[in-house]
């Protein structure tokens, strides 16, 4: 089936045959099932689809999949997904990782991404510790947490990953949790479908370095839907308020959605390439640019 | 234990085993999970309990099965897995590294009370007298499997009384 069209794909179609090697428990293992449900309801082959990451846990999951994959370098997901994305427009890509990767050491990438309305959906799995590392202060672990490097609790305030590209402007910004997968999936789905940049931040718990108030049942005891409070994902002042309860409630779904979203940086590129490709030169002649006659 | 917002009302007898069967597979599956996550990390005896939860939960879908097709034929399913969630399976960070078969049995235990009390939950808002007999079934199989988690943990030697905690080393600057 072609890149436009959808074929019956089902969600163990996108399961590879590496076993992942998470810890036991880890919020990452439905992570990776929301991922294949989604990517089964969009239909597009695995061949079709490009999945980069950095370095992490949760950065080990294109492996997992069946899809094209990139377990890059820390940080730099985002830059490696766009440009397979500028090379091969056609391809679904997908870029993922933990919040370590994605707000410290790769968090200057997210602006350019957002501004630029790469047709890329970011999924961070955020557990607000680095967990690979054995369990250092992440740039959204909460404010007075003890870790082992930070052994009299931290002194920083958490990075807000949804005000943080709500406020870059991007044009999806949405949360999922592993206390419903379905939801997620769906998130994923609708993401993936979004024409631009679109972002999944997903409450992912370290089983082995989290707290407690961040495993399963205590992010039961906070969640609550969008859709539940009667959030219209239209408001994207409505999703700034909403998006300040972060680390204090769980909102779950879609908090903005461009009602009408701007053309993407790769349309801007072959609408580019369209009007000066008339005056271009074929390309046998291509050096007469470069040689004086 | 909330109903999963599913109108139970208008439920009929085949959506409802249809249900009943995708609450099997879904128990099933992560099971599977574990068991798989369990042989990942060298820890044959929880490994070997989860499979033979998956076993029980295979078992219990087929039945179901059975008994949807010999009343319904192929008709098409009208519910889907989004429906439901973690019915009878284990959250999904019930799963420990080094699990002992103790801490899997009680995994699999607390299991089986919460889908105890989804079906119980959903008891008084059903209309259909045959839907109501399946869940009332369904209920009080699980107190039965309950019983059969339980007769296995009594099996086990006694707990040492050590908690998990009790081997984490404190958090060392590295």
């Amino acid at each position: 089936m072609s890149a436009t069209g959808t074929c019956d794909y089902q969600a163990k179609d996108y399961k590879s045959d590496l076993k992942p090697i998470w810890c036991p428990g880890c919020g990452d293992y439905s992570v990776v099932q929301g991922i294949y449900r989604a990517l089964a309801a969009i239909g597009r082959p695995p061949h079709e689809i490009a999945f980069v990451s950095g370095i992490g846990c949760s950065s080990r999951i294109p492996g997992y999949t069946t899809a094209y994959g990139f377990n890059s370098v820390h940080g730099r997901s985002l830059p490696i997904a766009q440009g397979i994305k500028l090379a091969n427009p056609d391809l679904l890509v997908l870029a993922a990782g933990g919040d370590g990767d994605g707000f410290s050491i790769g968090g200057g990438h997210i602006a350019h991404l957002i501004r630029r309305n790469m047709d890329i959906t970011y999924i961070v799995m955020d557990n607000q510790i680095y967990g690979l590392t054995k369990g250092q202060l992440s740039p959204t672990s909460q404010k007075g947490r003890v870790t082992c490097t930070s052994r009299y609790g931290s002194l920083e305030e958490p990075v807000n990953p949804l005000l943080y590209t709500l406020a870059y402007g991007a044009g999806f910004v949405a949360q999922a949790s592993p206390t419903d997968l379905a939801g997620m999936a769906s998130i994923i789905e609708e993401a993936i479908r979004y024409p631009g940049f679109a972002f999944v931040n997903i409450q992912s718990p370290c089983v082995t370095y989290g707290e407690e108030a961040q495993q399963i049942k205590g992010l039961k005891a906070i969640q609550e839907t969008l859709a539940s409070l009667g959030h219209n994902p239209a408001d994207r002042l409505a999703a700034m308020d909403l998006a300040q309860h972060y680390g204090e409630k769980l909102h779950l779904g879609v908090f903005y959605r461009n009602p009408e979203p701007p053309p993407t940086y790769g349309d801007l590129v072959k609408e580019r390439q369209a009007l000066l490709s008339k005056d271009a030169l074929p390309k046998e002649r291509i050096l007469d640019l470069f040689i004086k006659k | 234990m909330n109903t999963q917002g599913i109108n139970f009302f208008n439920l009929s007898l085949m959506d409802a085993l249809d249900l009943a069967i995708l609450v099997e597979d879904e128990a099933e599956e992560r099971y599977g999970e574990f068991a798989a996550q369990m042989d990942q990390h060298r820890t044959p005896d929880a490994a070997t309990f989860f499979r033979y939860m998956v076993e029980n939960e295979a078992k219990h879908g087929r039945e179901l099965l059975a008994r949807r097709v010999q009343r319904f034929g192929d008709a098409p399913r009208n519910v889907t897995r989004a429906m439901i969630f973690d019915v009878e399976a284990p959250d999904y960070d019930a799963a420990r590294a080094f699990m002992s078969p103790r801490q899997a049995m009680e995994a699999a235990l607390l299991s089986e009370m919460k889908a105890h009390a989804f079906f119980a939950a959903a008891l008084p808002g059903i209309k259909d007298d045959e839907v109501r007999a399946l869940f009332e079934e369904l209920r009080d199989e699980e107190l039965a499997h309950q019983k059969l988690v339980r007769a296995e943990l009594a099996k086990l030697p006694k707990d040492s009384g050590l908690s998990d905690d009790d081997f984490v080393d404190e958090p060392a600057a590295q």
